[in-house]
């Protein structure tokens, strides 16, 4: 598969792939090398207090690619592992990637697939964000896309990798803090969710649900029952916003 | 486990995720926005993060309770990630080692 990046825009509305434009978002992304690179530590040394080989927990950063879906399937972590679950986890917790696939269609549509797929593999929040706010000052330009991507994917997998060369162990209380690291990942996406007042009952049946369900039931299912019954509340809202 | 299972789970799990990424750009012309499908995972993100964020502190106990509120606020004050994970790491640590000691 060839991946051709071009070096002008012909049309400021035309979706293109440029070399500048890919340029503009790799500039623009390079603070995420070190940002990614710390959460992608923390991911690594709680990979290592797993008991999880290097190869291992850089596939799982390579392949997976998702603070998200990452932190949630460490929560499931057990022997042997329950995969149709955390396929599911997977399936809900990125689900926000179809919307922002949809968005990129609306901006990229008339390029070739073989040039936007294999960036897709990149696709995150945060370059997403960086995209969709690029397209409106310069027009859609699939190269600031996969540029943003690369210092994001870099910095988390290379910090994914650091937690095994830098002499550092999860001993004790540190053990135990870097367990609960995938739960403040989580955390840290909550404000960015709050949509006022409206967002009020469906988070209470979400975590009432999530703690009957994690106390009675099967902590593997807490997070998909209890925040399925929170969406499920939030519909019942006439408008999203 | 075996690494054989384990690299076979990384790999199904690597699929789903990639399948997730170019899911809605490739179906985007037959995902209406208006449809139910696309409101329920519109609204799922933060009420999924609510049950997830239950479900660990009920397992973490207060350092994962006094982490995960000190991650919270830092991040709602600050809107910096790094800042927000440094804080709740170094909170979640200082509580577990006050427990223990």
């Amino acid at each position: 598969m060839v991946m051709t990046i071009t070096s002008a825009r012909p049309d400021p509305r035309t979706p293109v792939m440029t070399a500048a434009g890919l340029r503009r978002g790799l500039v623009a992304a390079l603070p995420f090398i070190l940002s990614n690179g710390l959460a992608g530590l923390v991911m690594g040394l709680t990979y290592k207090g797993l008991g999880l080989g290097a190869l291992q927990a850089i596939l799982f950063s390579l392949l997976l690619y998702s603070a998200t879906a990452q932190a949630i399937i460490l929560s499931m972590w057990a022997s042997p592992l329950p995969i149709v679950a955390m396929v599911i986890a997977c399936i809900a917790t990125n689900s926000r990637y179809l919307l922002m696939g949809a968005h990129l269609r609306q901006l990229f549509d008339g390029l070739a697939n073989r040039k936007i797929l294999p960036s897709l593999f990149l696709l995150a929040d945060a370059s997403w964000l960086m995209t969709s706010s690029d397209a409106e000052r310069n027009g859609p330009d699939a190269g600031y896309f996969l540029g943003a991507s690369i210092p994001m994917a870099v910095g988390w997998i290379g910090g994914t990798a650091l937690a095994y060369v830098a002499p550092l162990t999860a001993n004790g209380s540190l053990r135990l803090a870097a367990a609960l690291l995938p739960t403040m990942f989580i955390a840290t996406l909550i404000p960015s969710q709050w949509k006022g007042a409206k967002s009020l009952w469906p988070w209470l049946t979400s975590g009432v649900v999530a703690l009957v369900v994690a106390r009675f039931v099967d902590p593997s299912w807490s997070m998909l029952i209890g925040g399925g019954c929170g969406t499920l509340v939030s519909m019942m809202a006439k408008t999203d916003g | 486990m075996d690494d054989l299972h384990l690299l076979g789970a990384i790999a199904v799990l690597g699929l789903t995720c990639y399948a997730m990424r170019v899911g809605g750009y490739v179906l985007a012309t037959s995902l209406r926005d208006d449809g139910f499908v696309a409101r329920f995972l519109r609204l799922a993100p933060g009420n999924l993060f609510i049950a997830f964020i239950v479900a660990g502190c009920l397992s973490g106990g207060l350092p994962g309770l006094i982490g995960t509120l000190v991650a919270l606020v830092t991040m709602a004050f600050t809107a910096r990630e790094w800042a927000a994970l440094g804080a709740g790491f170094g909170a979640a640590l200082a509580t577990a080692a006050l427990g223990t000691s």
